[in-house]
C-alpha cells in the first residue's frame, strides 16, 4: 500500500532541494568571475542576475521548508529528480539573458544536455558567445558528471543518514566509504586532481597547436571538463574539428575513457588494487563491445571506401566510435557526415555502442557495461544449467571489485533497467519517425539523447519540432538518473494529489 | 548601312577578344559549409570559393596555417593555407567583443584530406580580406541593472531571515 503524503514530506523535499539550488547559485559565481576577468561586462551582469535569482529561490525554499528531519528513501529519490529539474530551469537563465537561446525551452534543452553530460545543443551562434557562458556550459557538464547532488552534499548537507540515499537517486550507488560526505569529497578529490592534470596537458597541446597562450588553458579546461564528464561540449561549433590536431584528440580520448570508468574502479586503483583493471567485469565487457562495434564500423567504412588510408580511418572511425561508446559525444567529423558518408551500417554500429555506453557509477550513460556483463553471464549460466545434470548445482560469478555470485535477482535487476533504456530509445525514435525523419537517423539521435552521448546526425537543430525537443530532454533526464528517482517523483506527485482529494473529502 | 556593318564588326571582334579572357577568369562557385558537407562527394577535389568570418585562432604550423571560417549560424569550415600561399594580414579575429575579418578564399575542397588524416577541409590557393573586422557593442542595459539590484535586495532579506530563524522539527 502506498503511504499518504504529509506536509512534513514537502518540507523535507523543499529544504534539501533548496540546499541543492543554493549550491547551483554558488556555482554560477565561477562564470561570473570568468566574464569579469575577460572584461565581458554585459555577460557578467547576466550571470550576477542569475546568481541572485538562483540563490533567492534556493534560500526561499530552504527558509519556508526548513526542517531537521532526515530524508527517507522516497524523499531522497524525489529530491534527486526534483532538484535536477529546478537546477536545469535556473541554469537556463544565463542562456536566455545572453540572447543566444531562441526560447526558454531551448535554454533548458541545453542545460539539461549539460547536466546530464549529453552534449547536444540548440544554442545559437555558439562561435560568438562570451567566455563566461562557455565556462558555464562546460562547468554544467563537469558538475553534472560528478552529480550536482554530490556537490551539494560535499559543501552544504554534511554527513546525514539520508544523504547517501539522495546520491543513489542520482545514480551514484557505489558506497566507497562508510561516511557519505567522505564519498562525496573522494569523488571531488579524484575529479579535481584530474582537472588540474587535464587542463595543463590539454592547454600545453593547445598552445603548441597555435592557440593564443592566454586562451590555451581555458581551451584545455573546457575540453577536459567535456571529456572527463563524458559530456561532449566544445567551445566552438566545429567541436574537435576546430583544433585540427590529432594530439588534442588523443589526449581528450584518454580522459574520456578514464571518465567513463566506474568511480569504484578509480578508487580501487588509487588505493593500490591495480589488478582490478584486468579482472573487472565492466572492463572486460567494455573491451569486447568496443572491439565488436569498431569491427562493424571498419567494415562499413571500408565497404564504402570512405577514408583513403588506415590512419584516416582509425583517426576518424575509432575516435567517433569510442566517443559514442563512452557516451562522450565529442566529434572530429561533421554531423551530416554520418548520414552522407558513413551510411546505415556505420551509424548502426555507433548507435549500438552508444546504447551500451559506459560503466556504472561513472560520468557516462547508456545500459552500462556492468549490466551487459551481468546479463551475458546470466544467459551463459542458464545455458550451463540446461546442459548440466539435473542434480548439479550451477552458479555463475562475476568480478566487480570482488567476486560476486550471480543470483536471479541481480540478473533481473540489470535486465529491467536495460529494458527501460530500450523503451526510451524506441519511444524517442518513434516520435522522430512520426515527424518524418528516416528510421536510422531517428534511432541514432534518440539513442544518443537517451544514453547521454550527444553525437548528432543532424536531427537536433533549433528548428526541430517542440515535442521532439521535450522527448529528448525527458530521455536525457531519465537516462542520467536511471529511471528510479524520476518514477518516484511522478509517483509522489500522483500520491500528493490523491492525498489532497482524501483530505478534502474528509473535511 | 556601312556604319552599321562597321559597328557590328567591332562588336563581334570585341566579343571574340573578351570571351576567352572571361572564360578563363570564371570564379569558382561560392559554396557554404552545408553545401560542401551535404554534397561532399560532388565537390571533392574541386576548386571552390568560400567566404566567412575568421574565428578566434590562426593556428600556425610547420607546413602552413589553419584558420576556421564561420559562414553562418553554427557552421564553419577549416581552411588550410599552405606555406607559399600569400596570407594577407588578418586585423581581427572573432571574439565576444569583436567581429572577425571576413575573408574570401579559393582553394581545393577535400571530402577526406589524405594529408590531414581524413579531415574535411579546403586547401587555400588564395586568401583575400573582403571586410576588415570591427568591435562589437555589448552594452549594459539599465533594466538589467535594476533587476539585479532588486533581486540582490530580496536575496539579502531572505538570507537574513534564514540565518536568524531557528530550525523547525526534531532530528531523528
Amino acid at each position: 500500500m502506498i503511504r499518504r503524503v504529509w506536509r512534513e514530506d514537502f518540507r523535507i523535499i523543499g529544504y534539501y532541494t533548496g540546499l541543492v539550488t543554493i549550491g547551483v547559485g554558488l556555482l554560477m559565481v565561477i562564470p561570473t568571475v570568468t566574464s569579469l576577468v575577460f572584461r565581458e561586462w554585459a555577460s557578467a551582469l547576466d550571470f550576477a542576475i542569475s546568481v541572485a535569482l538562483t540563490l533567492l529561490v534556493g534560500y526561499v525554499l530552504a527558509l519556508i521548508s526548513r526542517t531537521k528531519n532526515i530524508p527517507g528513501l522516497t524523499h531522497a529519490m524525489v529530491i534527486a529528480a526534483g532538484s535536477w529539474l529546478v537546477a536545469v530551469m535556473l541554469s537556463g537563465v544565463p542562456y536566455m539573458l545572453s540572447g543566444h537561446s531562441k526560447s526558454f525551452l531551448d535554454a533548458c534543452f541545453d542545460t539539461m544536455s549539460g547536466y546530464t553530460t549529453t552534449g547536444m545543443f540548440l544554442l545559437q551562434d555558439l562561435d560568438h558567445i562570451s567566455q563566461g557562458l562557455n565556462m558555464w556550459r562546460h562547468l554544467l557538464t563537469y558538475v553534472g558528471g560528478q552529480g550536482i547532488v554530490v556537490l551539494a552534499l560535499t559543501f552544504l548537507i554534511g554527513s546525514t543518514g539520508g544523504a547517501f540515499k539522495i546520491m543513489v537517486g542520482e545514480g551514484k550507488e557505489e558506497k566507497l566509504e562508510p561516511n557519505v560526505r567522505h564519498i562525496a569529497v573522494l569523488i571531488w578529490r579524484i575529479s579535481l586532481i584530474y582537472l588540474g592534470v587535464g587542463t595543463v596537458v590539454l592547454g600545453l597541446i593547445a598552445m603548441a597547436n597555435g592557440i593564443k597562450p592566454y586562451l590555451a588553458f581555458f581551451h584545455g579546461a573546457y575540453i577536459f571538463m567535456s571529456a572527463w564528464s563524458t559530456g561532449g561540449f566544445a567551445p566552438y561549433s566545429q567541436n574537435m574539428l576546430y583544433y585540427h590536431s590529432s594530439a588534442m584528440e588523443i589526449a581528450s580520448m584518454v580522459f574520456f575513457i578514464l571518465g567513463s570508468f566506474n568511480f569504484a574502479l578509480h578508487y580501487a586503483v588509487w588505493t593500490g588494487n591495480r589488478r582490478e583493471i584486468l579482472r573487472n567485469v565492466e572492463i572486460v565487457s567494455f573491451t569486447i563491445t568496443v572491439l565488436t562495434t569498431f569491427s562493424l564500423v571498419c567494415l562499413a567504412l571500408m565497404q564504402r571506401g570512405v577514408y583513403p588510408n588506415a590512419v584516416a580511418l582509425f583517426r576518424r572511425g575509432f575516435f567517433q566510435l569510442i566517443s559514442g561508446h563512452t557516451t562522450t559525444g565529442q566529434s572530429n567529423i561533421y554531423a551530416r557526415t554520418f548520414v552522407r558518408e558513413w551510411g546505415p551500417l556505420g551509424m548502426l554500429a555507433t548507435t549500438i555502442a552508444m546504447a551500451i555506453g559506459a560503466s556504472a557509477a561513472s560520468t557516462g550513460g547508456g545500459f552500462k557495461g556492468l549490466r551487459m556483463g551481468i546479463i551475458v553471464k546470466g544467459i551463459a549460466t542458464d545455458i550451463r544449467k540446461l546442459l548440466s545434470p539435473e542434480r548439479a548445482v550451477v552458479t555463475g560469478h562475476y568480478h566487480h571489485l570482488h567476486d560476486n555470485t550471480l543470483t536471479d535477482s541481480v540478473v533481473k535487476g540489470a535486465a529491467v533497467i536495460v529494458v527501460l533504456y530500450v523503451l526510451i530509445y524506441v519511444v524517442g525514435a518513434i516520435v522522430g519517425m512520426a515527424y518524418g525523419y528516416p528510421m536510422v537517423d531517428a534511432f541514432f539521435e534518440s539513442v544518443s539523447a537517451g544514453s547521454n552521448t550527444g553525437l548528432s546526425c543532424g536531427v537536433t537543430q533549433v528548428s526541430m519540432p517542440t515535442l521532439l525537443k521535450i522527448v529528448y530532454m525527458l530521455e536525457m533526464w531519465m537516462g542520467r538518473l536511471e529511471f528510479l528517482s524520476v518514477f518516484t517523483l511522478f509517483g509522489f506527485i500522483a500520491t500528493s494529489f490523491r492525498s489532497m482529494r482524501v483530505r478534502k473529502a474528509a473535511v | 548601312m556601312k556604319k552599321l556593318c562597321a559597328v557590328l564588326t567591332i562588336v563581334a571582334l570585341a566579343v571574340l577578344i573578351v570571351a576567352p579572357v572571361s572564360a578563363s577568369a570564371v570564379q569558382p562557385p561560392l559554396l557554404s559549409t552545408n553545401e560542401l558537407v551535404e554534397n561532399s562527394y560532388k565537390w571533392d577535389g574541386q576548386t571552390v570559393s568560400f567566404k566567412g568570418e575568421v574565428l578566434q585562432d590562426l593556428m600556425v604550423r610547420e607546413d602552413g596555417t589553419w584558420m576556421n571560417l564561420s559562414d553562418g549560424n553554427n557552421t564553419a569550415m577549416g581552411v588550410f593555407v599552405p606555406k607559399g600561399v600569400a596570407m594577407p594580414v588578418i586585423s581581427r579575429t572573432e571574439d565576444y567583443r569583436t567581429v572577425g575579418d571576413i575573408v574570401l578564399i579559393t582553394g581545393v575542397f577535400h571530402r577526406v584530406c589524405a594529408q590531414h588524416e581524413g579531415e574535411t577541409d579546403i586547401h587555400a590557393v588564395s586568401v583575400t580580406v573582403l571586410t576588415p573586422g570591427s568591435t562589437k557593442a555589448n552594452p549594459i542595459r539599465l533594466g538589467r541593472v535594476v533587476w539585479f539590484v532588486v533581486l540582490a535586495g530580496l536575496l539579502g532579506l531572505v538570507m537574513w531571515l534564514y540565518y536568524r530563524k531557528p530550525g523547525r522539527g526534531t532530528e531523528h
